[in-house]
């Protein structure tokens, strides 16, 4: 199964979206942990572009693309924004940064998805999930 | 989205559904009620909450601030066990104060 969506760069717009792709998951026989890692990451991703790739602007908007094959869930999230330096992202478990209230996404998207590189200067992510 | 019961002089927070992007403001707004209230002795429960994202732990972080600027303390307890894995996988467990039941997050607080 391949879902493709070209979402308007707009944070409300994503429990639709998000709702709309777990509803593809009701019937699979993928585990609950994995859904969840793969929801957290999928909307981490989806703000990410948003808010710091697309800066809000309506006019522009994320693609997304999702492939979900027997053993593996592939998510491609892209935005039109100026990119960002992905190799310098401070580590957010060290004990300075504990209390920042931001900086956590891709963090997470690391750790609880398989497999995660970026392209296009980082305005593209692409991640995998191993189904176990 | 908060259901708020009392112990003593402790404010219990039951969450209702989950913190993410879009629930963070009203929560945050919430919270921001309770530092007024002069309110210093809080417990979140967790046992309704089945999903966290970035922005909710955010939300989270900010009142244990808030607290601790007013001499208060946060307790957070019940959280499924997905939901404290985001705390583990963050490191945010060395933070905050994480129980497994609401009565032993009660105890000497």
């Amino acid at each position: 199964m391949i879902i493709t969506q070209a979402l308007p760069s707009r944070l409300e717009k994503i429990p639709e979206f998000m709702a709309f792709f777990l509803e593809r998951t009701r019937n699979s026989t993928f585990r609950e942990e994995d859904i969840f890692d793969i929801r957290i990451s999928l909307e981490e991703a989806l703000v990410n572009a948003i808010k710091h790739g697309n800066k809000f602007n309506a006019a522009l908007s994320v693609d997304i693309s999702i492939e979900i094959v027997a053993d593996r869930v592939t998510i491609t999230v892209k935005d039109q924004g100026k990119g960002f330096d992905y190799t310098t992202i401070p580590d957010p478990t060290k004990d300075a940064n504990l209390v920042k209230l931001s900086g956590r996404g891709v963090f997470l998207i690391k750790s609880l998805m398989d497999k995660v590189e970026f392209f296009d200067c980082g305005r593209t992510i692409k991640m995998v999930k191993f189904l176990k | 989205m908060i259901k708020e019961e009392r112990s003593n002089d402790i404010l219990i927070c039951i969450l209702e559904g989950e913190i993410n992007i879009n629930t963070s403001p009203d929560l945050r707004r919430e919270f921001e009620r309770i530092i007024r209230d002069n309110q210093k002795k809080v417990l979140i429960d967790f046992s309704n909450v089945p999903y966290i994202d970035s922005s909710g732990l955010a939300t989270l972080i900010e009142m244990l601030q808030r607290l601790r600027k007013i001499g208060g303390s946060l307790r957070l307890a019940n959280m499924s066990q997905k939901v404290k894995s985001v705390f583990e996988i963050t490191k945010l467990a060395k933070l905050f104060e994480i129980a497994d039941t609401r009565e032993k997050a009660l105890e000497n607080f």
